[in-house]
Parts: structure tokens; C-alpha cells; sequence
């Protein structure tokens, strides 16, 4: 199945992308997604950064299942306002 | 007071379905234009409120013991509209508000410069204030927007707290 990855603000300059569109095996989990992202890319990312995630636009775990089509998003604790 | 309408102020205007019906609104802009917080103020309200609480985050020009030259948003723009309007919603619902503006940008904001513009406005002033602080403490906690700091000698991203 494929999904769409988006990487923003500092996880962006890590990953080298800010959207790419990956294959990936049915039943994956965002924990799996970000292993395969580092083992592809090796983005020169602190292992000690924390790390946000959404899949369509809501909040998700890290151990949450995507679907084919779904728009997962990797991101820093924000910092608007 | 005549409330204008989105078209008339040509406005990227949101409006929600749930507050609509209890006849609130909620607009939600995210914009790279400098802000008119005395617009917003104008705008947002009706003769029936008794109070208009704003708030207006701005550009701070020292961080960290850094001196900081402009600042950049980023935003995740399709969450960020989800995020702004729940959050809107919420604080209409919790505080009985009659209307609510949250405008906030990305791009590069100058020092001085409002990043964030908040108004909300009841019929009596201590929902407003609780609605305004409770946006604002939520938009810092939840919004996916990052700032980056540019100094005379480089940058750095700040990473809100998890």
C-alpha cells in the first residue's frame, strides 16, 4: 500500500524531505514507518528528539496502524503563538 | 455594530457547522500578511456583547540570551485550521462566547509584529478572559506551528515542550 509522509520544521531538515510518498507492507505502524525513514534516508536525527505524529490531520501514537492512502505527518512538540 | 461579512473584508474565512446553529462564529485565518489586531478587535462582536477580550502574541526581540533579528512560522496548514477551529469551538461551547477570531501567521514576522491575534466576545467579560487564556495556552500546546529564531550569526528552530 503506499501512504503520504509529511516532515516538518526541524524533523524536516533532518529527513532531507518535507512530503514523500512511501510503499509500505498493509498493517505497518507509525513506530515501523519512522524505522524504515532513518534506514533509507539516515537523517541526521537526535536520537533523544521528541517526536509528534498525525495521520490525517489528527494525532496519533506511535504504535497506531495506517491504512493505504493515509497522510502521516512526523513533527516537533510545537511551538506556535 | 454592522458585522461585515467574509466577502466584504475578503477574508479567508472558516466557519464551523456547530457553533453556526447556536448562532456564534468562529473565524479562523492563517495568514503571512502582517496583522491588523484593530480590525480583528472591530470585527469580532456584536452590540449584544458586554465584552471583547483580545489577545495579541507578538515578536520578541530577545530569547535565550540571544538577540533575535525576525522569526519564521511554519505551519502545518491543513491541521492547523483543523486544530484552531476545535480549539475555537471548544472555548465557544465552555464559555458561552457569541463570536471568536483566532488569527495567527507563518512566514517570516518581523520583531514587534503580532504572530498571533485572539479575540473573543460574551455578553460578560469573565468568559471572555478565561476563553482567550485557555486559546492561547491551548494554541501553544497543540497547533502544529514551529518558529524558527534568526540571529546575526545563524538560526535555530524552537521546539515547544511536549
Amino acid at each position: 500500500m503506499k501512504i503520504k509522509v509529511k516532515a516538518f520544521a526541524s524533523v524536516r531538515e533532518a529527513f532531507g524531505f518535507d512530503e514523500k510518498e512511501l510503499t509500505v507492507s498493509d498493517g505497518i505502524t507509525v513506530k515501523d514507518v519512522i524505522r524504515q525513514i532513518t534506514r533509507s534516508y539516515q537523517p541526521a536525527i537526535d536520537r533523544e528528539m521528541t517526536l509528534l505524529f498525525s495521520i490525517n490531520e489528527e494525532y496519533c501514537r506511535d504504535d497506531a496502524p495506517l491504512s493505504d492512502g493515509d497522510r502521516l505527518a512526523i513533527f516537533p512538540p510545537v511551538s506556535g503563538g | 455594530m454592522t458585522r461585515r461579512s467574509p466577502t466584504e473584508t475578503g477574508w479567508p474565512y472558516s466557519r464551523p457547522s456547530a457553533a453556526d446553529k447556536r448562532n456564534t462564529m468562529i473565524t479562523i485565518v492563517l495568514q503571512q500578511e502582517a496583522i491588523d489586531p484593530g480590525r480583528i478587535i472591530r470585527d469580532t462582536g456584536s452590540d449584544a456583547d458586554g465584552a471583547l477580550v483580545s489577545f495579541i502574541g507578538r515578536v520578541r526581540s530577545s530569547s535565550r540570551g540571544n538577540t533575535v533579528l525576525s522569526m519564521e512560522y511554519e505551519t502545518y496548514d491543513e491541521m492547523a485550521r483543523k486544530q484552531l477551529q476545535k480549539i475555537a469551538e471548544e472555548a465557544t461551547s465552555r464559555w458561552s462566547l457569541t463570536d471568536c477570531t483566532v488569527v495567527h501567521r507563518y512566514g517570516r514576522v518581523a520583531i514587534g509584529e503580532a504572530s498571533i491575534v485572539i479575540a473573543a466576545s460574551s455578553p460578560h467579560r469573565r468568559e471572555a478572559f478565561q476563553a482567550v487564556q485557555f486559546i492561547i495556552d491551548t494554541v501553544k500546546e497543540k497547533v502544529p506551528i514551529w518558529k524558527k529564531e534568526f540571529y546575526s550569526d545563524g538560526s535555530s528552530w524552537i521546539d515547544g515542550k511536549k
